[in-house]
């Protein structure tokens, strides 16, 4: 059991605060949740759990040690995997060698390496990529392979960023599907960050939610939707107001 | 899949463009004229320099504009560990009395002067390969100056911006051609190696292979060792195909030439590199020859001088506007095979375009 936890992490740009004293934690197995409207600042706090972004105060913690000062490729040393918005797959090489490259990076040999990014691919189902250039990617295969690329050598935590971004409704259906399998057969504890807010009211307990840099609710999904700071939030209206985000969001998943 | 597997997939890459130097040392051989002769192993010297240059550019993305100072550091090793001691004590009368007796063969010199060169790329490396972009790139020009600077003024070791003469000067084309077809074998080891495949990743997408677990300054820092240590064994054997050393034969004019082979042919493909090579050399060897007068009738023609360095710019120009990976791009000479459901080939992944 591992636990990876943001203690009071504050993030300033130039004076500008982008994080506030953000506190969360992820547990081996949990799925949490991260929402918040557009500059809410999680893709901030992502980067500030995987060594991308220097927190200004507060620290990040890998069962209750601190991280302090570690560099993204020493965080991901330490188990900590993540995704980007966009998929951000080395285009020019194929599928296979973009897991093959969390394998040799992490200090496998390439024969390992790439046994183990064939085995990640048969557990995804997506094995007839394996030879496909990543740069002639379909959208929804992109985001999958970027997925799986972040689960070789078994990491304790994943940290997705909009994973859902784009996909049709089938799509993010087997997305969901996928997160719970990682959860749950890996054990993994994954961080979801993602503006389709059916997806995580579906998948994801408990769910943080952040505005302007604080977080302003954390509870499981049925807290959250009832919530009046976060109704206010998205739609900046009264609690008697149709809230279509949360509407449209779960019949998405349902 | 095993390694055994990923030998057998590119070992024809690496095997195909030796074959084409051997074909070339051959022809060379069989013409038996003394110009050709040296014109094939000013061939098979830029080969050294342009395959070196690509272990580092290639993989990392990188461009160098510093790397003929690796060269330089080679062929002052030479200098040092060739020419018999009574002419050395005359030209670099700083040198230490245990290198002053020194006379090794030319091979122990090559050897030699690519592993001073490795170290000096490890000291530079240590700090440039922090470096990313256009920032490292004009970094290692700045390498190139003082590396110029330091051997044009130090006298006593190095007797400045003279030429040092007395290396004993190799005419037949075959070390050339061994050390051509090691630098290939080199770089073919490297570009399938975990090492080689990691820095590809960085090059491709930085933040992502950082989150993946590559360290980036680590990864380039390999590829520029190595890729500085096959330059100082041509800069060695440069300095043995015409006798002498001076600062200025390791700078601008070299680094030109070798940058706009490796981008002509192709800077991520090895494939490319001994391509843009062997093309570009063919273009400035006929240059030459016009610009010397070609007797046409009773008329002689010949071209101004000049034309040959214009005429390698108007190539590079012309690649970038119209085939800006060069004319390999992003694959490997192989033998026909099929392609499903394999992965690539060493370095088969072209420059960002």
């Amino acid at each position: 059991m591992s636990e990876l936890g943001a203690d009071g992490v504050s993030v300033a740009f130039a004076g500008l605060k982008a994080l506030s004293e953000v506190t969360l934690r992820v547990a081996s197995g949990q799925i949490v949740g991260l929402i918040g409207p557009n500059g809410a600042g999680k893709t901030t706090l992502v980067n500030a759990l995987t060594g991308f972004q220097p927190v200004t105060a507060g620290a990040v913690t890998l069962d209750g040690a601190p991280l302090a000062g570690l560099r993204p490729h020493e965080v991901r040393c330490k188990g900590i995997a993540r995704t980007f918005q966009g998929g951000r797959l080395f285009r020019d090489l194929p599928v296979i060698d973009n897991l093959e490259v969390t394998g040799v990076a992490l200090g496998l040999s390439r024969a390992a390496a790439i046994a183990e990014a064939e085995q990640m691919l048969a557990w995804m189902g997506i094995s007839h990529l394996a030879g496909r250039i990543a740069g002639t990617l379909p959208y929804t295969d992109e985001r999958r392979v970027a997925i799986g690329r972040a689960l070789i050598r078994a990491p304790a935590f994943l940290l997705l960023d909009e994973p859902a971004a784009g996909m049709s409704a089938p799509e993010a259906a087997d997305l969901s599907a996928l997160i719970r399998r990682i959860a749950g057969e890996r054990g993994i504890g994954v961080l979801l960050i993602e503006h389709n807010v059916g997806l995580v009211l579906g998948l994801c307990d408990p769910i943080v939610v952040l505005d302007s840099g604080a977080v302003i609710e954390t509870g499981p999904p049925a807290a959250i939707k009832a919530s009046e700071k976060v109704r206010h939030a998205y739609m900046g209206t009264a609690a008697d107001t149709d809230l279509p985000v949360l509407e449209s969001g779960l019949e998405v998943l349902e | 899949m095993t390694r055994g597997t990923i030998l057998r997939r590119t070992i024809a890459t690496p095997l195909i463009l030796s074959a084409l130097l051997v074909a070339i040392a051959v022809l060379a051989f069989a013409v038996g004229s003394r110009p050709f002769n040296q014109t094939v192993i000013d061939l098979f010297l830029m080969v050294i320099f342009v395959v070196g240059l690509q272990v580092f550019v290639g993989n990392s993305g990188v461009i160098s504009f510093g790397h003929i100072a690796f060269a330089c550091l080679g062929g002052y090793v030479a200098a040092w560990t060739t020419i018999k001691p009574v002419l050395k004590s005359a030209a670099m009368p700083g040198l230490p009395d245990w290198l002053m007796g020194l006379e090794i063969p030319f091979w122990a010199a090559a050897i030699a002067g690519a592993l001073w060169a490795a170290l000096w790329a490890g000291l530079f490396g240590a700090i440039l390969m922090r470096l990313s972009g256009i920032a490292a790139s004009i970094a290692t020009f700045a390498m190139l100056a003082m590396v110029n600077a330091i051997y044009s003024n130090w006298t006593s070791v190095t007797a400045a911006t003279s030429s040092v003469v007395g290396i004993p000067i190799l005419r037949t084309t075959w070390p050339y051609l061994a050390a051509a077809v090691i630098a290939i074998f080199i770089a073919w080891a490297y570009a399938i190696s975990r090492h080689g495949l990691a820095l590809r990743a960085a090059r491709d997408e930085p933040t992502a292979a950082a989150a993946s677990g590559v360290n980036i300054p680590r990864a380039r820092f390999i590829a520029f060792v190595l890729s500085g240590a096959v330059m100082g064994m041509g800069g060695a054997l440069y300095a043995h195909s015409i006798g002498l050393v001076t600062p200025d034969t390791y700078y601008l004019g070299l680094t030109f030439t070798t940058l706009s082979m490796l981008v002509v042919g192709g800077m991520g493909s090895l494939s490319g590199a001994v391509l843009g090579v062997v093309i570009l050399s063919a273009l400035i060897q006929g240059l030459r020859w016009l610009e010397a007068g070609v007797q046409i009738g009773n008329s002689t023609f010949a071209l101004p001088g000049g034309v040959q360095e214009i005429g390698l710019g108007v190539v590079m120009i012309l690649i970038l506007m119209f085939r800006p990976a060069g004319i390999m791009g992003n694959s490997e000479l192989s033998l026909p095979r099929r392609r499903r459901g394999g992965a690539e080939n060493p370095g088969q992944t072209g420059p960002n375009t």
